[in-house]
C-alpha cells in the first residue's frame, strides 16, 4: 500500500484555515439543534479516532484499549465532578493528563510484545479496566454508571443554550487542538521516532531509537485528547455508563478510523463526520445498524485499505491524469507548427505497442541517429543536434509515452523502462530504420542502454549522456547517482510549482528563452510516468546492460555534462569499458544534466567524433 | 477458615469451569497456532452454537431434545467455521498485515453474527436445559449429574482432538502447517483445505461449547463475550507450545475463579484474573507453558 | 519426446528486487543436472520460483508439457491501491507443484520442529496421492537408505543435526515418489563425515532412477554424479558443461569469476 501525505500542493495550513473558517459560521447559518447535536458528537469521535490513529497507523501499535482510555476520561470527570463536586471545567482538563497517566500505564506491559500479543493485553487491560469500573459501584455507579452529571457553564451561562451552540465552538476548539497537538507530534523528533519502529524496528533500535520510551510516550501522546474528548462528551452527554466498552463503541470508532484512512490524522477528523451522520441515518434499523456497519469495515477492508484518503488519492490521480492528456492532445493540434520548426523535421503519429507517440523525422538517406529523450522531457530537447546534423545525418526523435505529445497509457505496462524499448523498437521498426546510431540522454539513456542490449549487432552505436550505467538495482543506484540533489523528485507523482521548477532546472537546464518549452512541457507529464518508471526499475535485465558494456559489444560513448549535479563521475569513469570511445567516459566542462542543449557545440563536436569512430571496423575501435 | 466439605465443593466447582474452559480455549487455540491469527468471533461462535441447540431441543423451538440439539449445532457450527474462513479470513491471506486485518474482519464477523442472532431469537434471554440430570453421590461430595457429562464430554472431545492430531494423516498435516507453512506447501499438503478445516473444528468446539454454557447461564446474543475473554485468558496463560498446554492453564484458571469467588468475591474475580495474565505476559510471553510461539 | 521440465524466459526475485533474468532451461526425462555458483547469485530463488514458493515475474515454468504457472489476474483498477507497487505477477501452487510430482528438498530446510521423525514421513506420501499406486519407496527402503533415520524415528525433528534433518527432507521427498527431484545444497554445513555419507545416499538414489536437480558446492560430488553443469552467475546460467568438460573447483571459480571480471 502506498499512500502520499495529504497535500501535495501547499503544506495543507490554507486549506485547513478555509475548513475551520467554514466550521466557525456554519453554526451561525444552520440553527438546527439536532445537527449541532450530529456535530458536537463528530468532533469527539473524530479526535477520538485521529488520537487512536497516532499509536495504530503512525505507531503500528494496535492498542485496543484505546475506547476504555475514551471511558477513562468519561468517569475521570464523572467521578471529581459528582464525587468532589469539582469545577467542570478543571474536571475536563484533568481528565486529559489522568487518561495520559493510564495510556502510558497500558504501555508498560506491552513494551516487549509484538503484533497480536499486544492486541491481547490491551483488551485484557481494558476488560479489566471495565470490571474495575463495574465492581466498584460505590464510587462508579457498577453497572447503571453515574447520571445527572453537571454540563459545562460560564458563569451561569449553560453552554447547551441557544441550541448547543456553547458546546459547539468548545468542541470545534478541541479539535482544532487535537489536530495541531497530533501534528506536531508527528512532525517533531518524537514522530519520526515513531514512525521509523513501525517501518524498520531493527534498523531503528539499531541507529538508537529508545524502543520503550518511544511507545510509552506514543500511548501517552495517544491518550491525552482521548481524555480532554472523553470528559468533554461527560459533561455533554451528562451521563458515564460502563456501556461505553461494549463492541458498539470500538465497531463505532474503528470504522471512523478505517473508513478516514490509518496513518493520516485527519482522515478520521473528517470520516468522523461521515460515520456519525450514517450512523444516526440508520438509528432505526435496530441489529441491521450493527450488521451494516460491520459490512462497511469489511468493505473498506477489501477495496479502500487505505480509506477515505485512498478515495482521494485516486480521484486525484484520475483528474491529473486526465488534466495531462488533454493538454498533451491540446498541445499535439496547436503547437505543431511550431515544433516542426524547431526541429525542421515533420511531426507524426505512429502506433505502438505501448499506444500512439509522437515521432519527428528529418528523412533523408543519412546514417540515422534516434534519439531518446529524459524523464519528464520531450523530443524537442534534441532541437540543437536535428539543427547540427540534419544535413549529413537522418534524425529521429519520439516522446515517450506520457510525455510530450504522445498520449498516455496504461501505467502498470507502459510506464517503464523495457516498455519504453518496446516503442523505440517499433518506431524504429515502422520508419524502416536500419542500425542506427542511438542518443540517450537520462532516463532514455536506459531505454537505449534497454534497446541496444537487446540486440547490439542490429545497431551502430550508442551515446548515453546524464546516465550512469547500473548492475545492481537499487544498490548501485546509490553509488552511481549524488543523492543529495533534486534527484528525489524523478520519482515523484505531483510536482508542486516550485518543485517543477526545481526539477525543470536541474534536470533539463536552467530557465532562458531557448529553454523555455522544456520547462513548460513538464505539467504535461503524466505524473505516473514517474512513480511507475521507478518502482519497476526491477523489471529491468540490469546486469544485461552491463554486461554489453564490459564486453564492448557495440561502439559506445559516455558525453556527460562536467557540471551535472545528479551524476557520480567518480563511478562511472571507476567502471569496466569493452569499447568505449576516447578510451574513458567523457566530460563536457560547463555541460549540465543535459550538455548537448546547454554545451551543444562541444557535444556535436564529440557526437560527430563518436560517430566517425563507431563506423569504423570493430578490430580498430575495439581497443577499448 | 474453610471447611473440608466446602473446599471440595468448591474445588470441583472450579475443575467443572476448568473443563468448560479448556474446550473454549482448545478451539480457540486451533485456529490460532494454524492460521496465526486470533479469531475473535469465537465467542460469537460459542452464541451461535447455543442458540441453534436451543432452536433444536427446547420446547419454544423443535423439541427434539438436546442430544440433538448438540449434535445439529456442533456441524451447523462446524460448515459455520469454514464460510466464516472463506469470507471473512481467506481474502486477505495474501497481505502482509493479515494479523491485524483480521482482528478486524473477526470483529466485524462477531457484530454480524450478534446482530443476527438478536434479530432472528430476539434480545431476550432463553436458558437451555442441561446435559444430565440429577446429583450423583460420590461419597465426600454430590456432584450434579450435568457437571459430570460436562466433564466426561470435554474429556472425550478433548481425546478425540488429540487423536486426530497426534495420529490421523490430516492431524499430522495441520501440526505440520502451523509449524512451518511453507515446508507443508513443498511437501504437497494443501494448506488452504487444512485452514478451512481448522476453523471448522474450531467452530464446532465453540458450538459445543456454546450449549454447555447455556445451560450454565442465561442466553443473550451477546453471551460468547465473557466466555470469549476467558478463554483469551487461558490460551495466554498456557502459551499454545502444544495443544494441552492450555487445556492446564483451563483447570488452573478455573480453580482460580472458583476459589477467588469464594474468597475475594464475584466482582473482583475477573479483576484478578485479567491482572494475573498481564503479570504472565509481562514476564513470559509465551506462556506458563510455552517455549515456542506457534506450534500445535 | 516431451521434456521433463522446460523452464521459458523465466524471471522472478524478491519484489522490488529481480533476482535471476530470462532463464532458459531443459532438463529431459532421465537425465541428472547441476547446478554450482557463488552464493547470492539466485540458484536458491530460481528453485523456490521453479517449486511455486515464489511467484514469477515473467516466463512460463512447464513439467511434463503441462504449464504450472498461471497468468495472474491482473488487478483491476479498483483493487489498485493493494499492489499499486507491484509487478504483474504469474502465479504458482506450491502445492499443486509438489503433488504434480516436482519435488523441491528446500535448503537448509528447518521442517516441523515439534514433530517426530516417523510422524514426517507420515504425511510425505501425501503428495503422492491420486498420482501414484503402490508407493515405490516404502519406509523399508527409506531406512536402508538413511540407517540413522530408523534409530531417530522417535525423536521430535528439534533435537536432530542439521544432517540429519536433511536426510529426513530427501526421505520425505522420496516419500512423495518424485517424478523430479530438486535438492538445494543437500551437504551445506555438514561434517565430512557426514556429508561423505549423504552424497553416497544420493547416489544411490540416482541410481534408482530418479531425475534430479542438484545444487552443491561440491564440484567433485557433482562431476561424478550429474549428466550436465550450469554455471549460475548473476541470476543467469553463464554456461552449460558436459559431464566430460567439467574442471576441478578451482578452473570452474576462475572460469565464473574470470568470466566476470574481463
Amino acid at each position: 500500500m502506498r499512500y502520499d501525505p495529504p497535500f501535495h500542493k501547499s503544506s495543507g495550513f490554507v486549506p485547513a484555515l478555509v475548513v475551520l473558517a467554514m466550521l466557525l459560521v456554519l453554526p451561525l447559518m444552520i440553527e438546527a439543534s439536532y445537527l449541532r447535536h450530529l456535530m458536537i458528537l463528530a468532533f469527539v469521535f473524530g479526535i477520538v479516532a485521529a488520537s487512536w490513529d497516532l499509536s495504530l497507523g503512525y505507531g503500528g501499535l494496535f492498542n485496543f484499549a484505546h475506547v476504555a482510555l475514551f471511558a477513562v476520561g468519561i468517569y475521570t470527570y464523572a467521578i471529581l465532578t459528582k464525587t468532589f463536586g469539582l469545577n467542570p471545567w478543571i474536571a475536563v482538563l484533568i481528565a486529559g493528563p489522568v487518561t495520559m497517566a493510564l495510556a502510558a500505564l497500558v504501555a508498560l506491559p506491552v513494551l516487549r510484545l509484538d503484533g497480536i500479543y499486544v492486541i491481547l493485553v490491551t483488551i485484557a487491560f481494558s476488560q479489566l479496566v471495565y470490571q474495575v469500573i463495574i465492581s466498584q459501584s460505590s464510587v462508579t455507579g457498577g453497572t447503571s454508571g453515574i447520571v445527572t452529571l453537571p454540563p459545562l457553564a460560564i458563569g451561569d451561562y449553560k453552554l447547551t443554550s441557544d441550541g448547543r451552540i456553547g458546546y459547539y465552538y468548545v468542541a470545534l476548539g478541541l479539535t482544532v487542538a487535537a489536530c495541531a497537538f497530533l501534528h506536531g507530534v508527528i512532525r517533531s523528533r518524537l514522530g519520526r521516532a515513531i514512525m521509523a519502529l513501525r517501518d524498520a524496528k531493527y534498523a531503528a533500535i539499531a541507529r538508537g531509537v529508545p524502543e520503550g520510551r518511544t511507545r510509552v510516550l506514543t500511548l501517552a501522546a495517544s491518550g491525552l485528547f482521548t481524555g480532554l474528548a472523553g470528559g468533554f462528551y461527560a459533561s455533554y452527554v451528562r451521563v458515564a455508563s460502563p456501556d461505553i466498552f461494549g463492541l458498539g463503541s470500538l465497531t463505532l470508532v474503528l470504522s471512523i478510523l478505517l473508513v478516514g484512512g490509518i496513518g493520516t490524522i485527519w482522515g478520521p477528523v473528517c470520516a468522523a463526520f461521515a460515520i456519525i451522520l450514517l450512523s444516526e441515518a440508520m438509528a432505526d434499523l435496530g441489529p441491521w445498524r450493527d450488521i451494516l456497519t460491520a459490512l462497511l469495515i469489511i468493505a473498506v477492508m477489501v477495496l479502500y485499505p487505505g480509506g477515505l484518503w485512498g478515495v482521494v488519492q485516486e480521484a486525484r490521480e484520475a483528474f491529473a491524469t486526465a488534466r495531462a492528456g488533454i493538454r498533451a492532445g491540446w498541445r499535439r493540434r496547436q503547437g505543431r507548427p511550431a515544433r516542426e520548426a524547431l526541429m525542421g523535421a515533420t511531426e507524426a503519429m505512429l502506433p505502438t505497442r505501448h499506444g500512439h507517440v509522437a515521432v519527428s523525422d528529418t528523412g533523408g538517406a543519412g546514417p540515422a541517429i534516434l534519439c531518446i529523450h529524459g524523464n519528464s522531457a520531450c523530443k524537442e530537447a534534441f532541437a540543437r543536434q536535428f539543427a547540427a546534423f540534419r544535413g549529413s545525418h537522418r534524425l529521429i526523435a519520439f516522446d515517450l509515452p506520457g510525455h510530450g505529445v504522445s498520449g498516455n497509457a496504461d501505467p502498470e505496462t507502459a510506464y517503464n523502462v523495457p516498455a519504453y524499448a518496446d516503442v523505440a523498437e517499433d518506431v524504429l521498426a515502422a520508419l524502416g530504420v536500419d542500425r542506427p546510431v542511438i542518443l540517450g540522454w537520462s532516463l532514455g539513456g536506459y531505454v537505449g542502454l534497454e534497446l541496444t542490449s537487446r540486440a547490439p549487432a542490429r545497431f551502430a552505436g550508442l551515446c548515453i549522456t546524464g546516465t550512469s550505467p547500473l548492475n545492481i538495482v537499487p544498490e548501485d543506484f546509490a553509488r552511481g547517482y549524488d543523492a543529495s540533489s533534486h534527484l528525489v523528485l524523478a520519482g515523484k507523482q505531483y510536482f508542486t510549482a516550485a518543485e517543477e521548477r526545481a526539477y525543470a532546472g536541474s534536470a533539463t537546464v536552467p530557465l532562458s528563452k531557448d529553454s523555455a518549452f522544456l520547462h513548460a512541457n513538464i505539467n504535461r507529464t503524466d505524473g505516473r510516468t514517474r512513480y511507475y518508471m521507478i518502482t519497476k526499475l526491477g523489471v529491468v535485465d540490469w546486469p544485461r546492460q552491463m554486461r554489453m558494456i564490459r564486453e564492448g559489444a557495440l561502439p559506445l560513448a559516455i558525453l556527460n555534462g562536467a557540471d551535472d549535479p545528479f551524476l557520480d563521475h567518480g563511478y562511472i569513469a571507476g567502471l569496466d569499458y569493452g569499447r568505449i570511445w576516447s578510451g574513458a567516459p567523457h566530460d563536457i566542462p560547463g555541460g549540465k544534466h543535459a550538455p548537448f542543449f546547454n554545451a551543444p557545440e562541444a557535444f556535436n563536436r564529440h557526437f560527430s567524433a563518436f560517430m566517425d569512430w563507431a563506423n569504423r571496423p570493430a578490430s580498430i575501435t575495439g581497443t577499448g | 477458615m474453610i471447611s473440608f466439605d466446602t473446599f471440595l465443593a468448591v474445588a470441583s466447582g472450579g475443575l467443572v469451569l476448568g473443563a468448560l474452559y479448556a474446550l473454549m480455549a482448545a478451539g480457540l487455540a486451533a485456529v490460532w497456532t494454524t492460521l496465526g491469527i486470533f479469531n475473535f468471533a469465537h465467542g460469537a461462535f460459542i452464541a451461535l452454537g447455543a442458540y441453534i441447540g436451543w432452536q433444536l431441543a427446547d420446547a419454544g423451538g423443535a423439541g427434539l431434545g438436546l442430544t440433538a440439539g448438540v449434535v445439529v449445532a456442533t456441524v451447523a457450527l462446524f460448515g459455520f467455521g469454514i464460510l466464516f474462513h472463506l469470507v471473512l479470513v481467506r481474502p486477505f491471506e495474501r497481505r502482509a498485515d493479515i494479523v491485524t486485518v483480521s482482528v478486524i474482519t473477526t470483529l466485524a464477523g462477531t457484530a454480524i453474527i450478534e446482530s443476527a442472532i438478536n434479530l432472528i431469537w430476539g434480545p431476550r434471554s432463553k436458558q437451555l436445559a442441561r446435559l444430565g440430570t440429577g446429583e450423583i453421590d460420590l461419597g465426600l461430595i454430590r456432584i450434579p449429574m450435568g457437571d459430570l457429562v460436562l466433564v466426561a464430554v470435554v474429556a472425550a472431545t478433548l481425546a478425540g482432538l488429540g487423536w486426530f492430531l497426534g495420529r490421523t494423516r490430516t492431524g499430522r498435516a495441520m501440526r505440520a502447517v502451523s509449524q512451518n507453512r511453507e515446508a507443508a506447501e513443498l511437501m504437497g499438503i494443501d494448506v488452504p483445505r487444512l485452514y478451512a478445516l481448522a476453523f471448522g473444528l474450531s467452530a464446532a468446539m465453540a458450538g459445543l461449547a456454546g450449549i454447555f454454557v447455556g445451560g450454565l447461564r442465561f442466553m443473550t446474543p451477546t453471551m460468547g463475550a465473557d466466555p470469549l475473554m476467558k478463554a483469551l485468558i487461558v490460551v495466554i496463560l498456557g502459551g499454545i507450545a502444544r495443544f494441552t498446554s492450555p487445556i492446564y492453564a483451563a483447570l488452573l484458571v478455573g480453580l482460580v475463579e472458583s476459589f477467588s469467588n469464594y474468597f475475594v468475591g464475584l466482582y473482583w474475580t475477573p479483576a484478578v484474573l485479567f491482572a494475573i495474565m498481564i503479570a504472565v505476559l509481562y514476564v513470559k510471553p509465551s506462556g506458563l507453558f510455552g517455549h515456542h510461539q506457534r506450534t500445535l | 519426446m516431451t521434456a521433463l521440465l522446460e523452464l521459458r524466459q523465466l524471471s522472478g526475485g524478491y519484489s522490488p528486487i529481480q533476482i535471476f533474468q530470462n532463464v532458459d532451461l531443459v532438463v529431459q526425462p532421465g537425465e541428472t543436472v547441476g547446478f554450482f555458483g557463488p552464493n547470492g547469485h539466485g540458484k536458491t530463488t530460481l528453485m523456490k520460483t521453479i517449486s511455486g514458493v515464489l511467484e514469477p515475474w515473467s516466463g512460463d515454468v512447464i513439467f511434463e508439457g503441462r504449464r504450472i504457472n498461471r497468468e495472474a489476474p491482473r488487478g483491476s483498477r479498483r483493487f489498485r491501491n493493494f499492489n499499486y507497487d507491484a509487478v504483474t505477477r504469474r502465479r504458482m501452487d506450491p502445492k499443486a507443484v509438489a503433488r504434480a510430482g516436482l519435488i523441491h528438498v528446500a535448503q537448509g530446510n528447518l521442517l516441523f520442529p515439534e514433530m517426530t521423525v516417523d510422524e514426517v514421513l507420515s504425511i510425505a506420501p501425501m503428495a503422492a496421492a491420486g498420482r501414484e499406486k503402490g508407493n515405490r519407496f516404502g519406509l523399508t527402503s527409506i531406512h536402508s537408505l538413511f540407517p540413522r533415520l530408523a534409530e531417530r524415528r522417535g525423536h521430535k525433528i528439534r533435537f536432530l543435526s542439521g544432517g540429519e534433518r536433511q536426510m529426513v527432507s530427501i526421505a520425505a521427498g522420496l516419500l512423495a515418489v518424485p517424478r523430479l527431484l530438486i535438492l538445494d545444497e543437500p551437504t551445506l554445513g555438514l561434517s565430512p563425515k557426514l556429508r561423505l555419507e549423504l552424497c553416497q545416499s544420493i547416489r544411490a538414489i540416482k541410481d534408482m532412477g530418479v531425475p534430479l536437480i542438484v545444487i552443491d558446492q561440491d564440484v567433485a560430488f557433482l562431476s561424478a554424479l550429474i549428466d550436465r553443469l550450469h554455471l549460475f552467475d548473476h541470476g543467469r546460467i553463464a554456461r552449460v558443461l558436459g559431464k566430460a568438460e567439467i574442471p576441478d573447483h578451482d578452473t570452474l571459480m576462475s572460469m565464473l569469476f574470470g568470466a566476470a571480471i574481463t
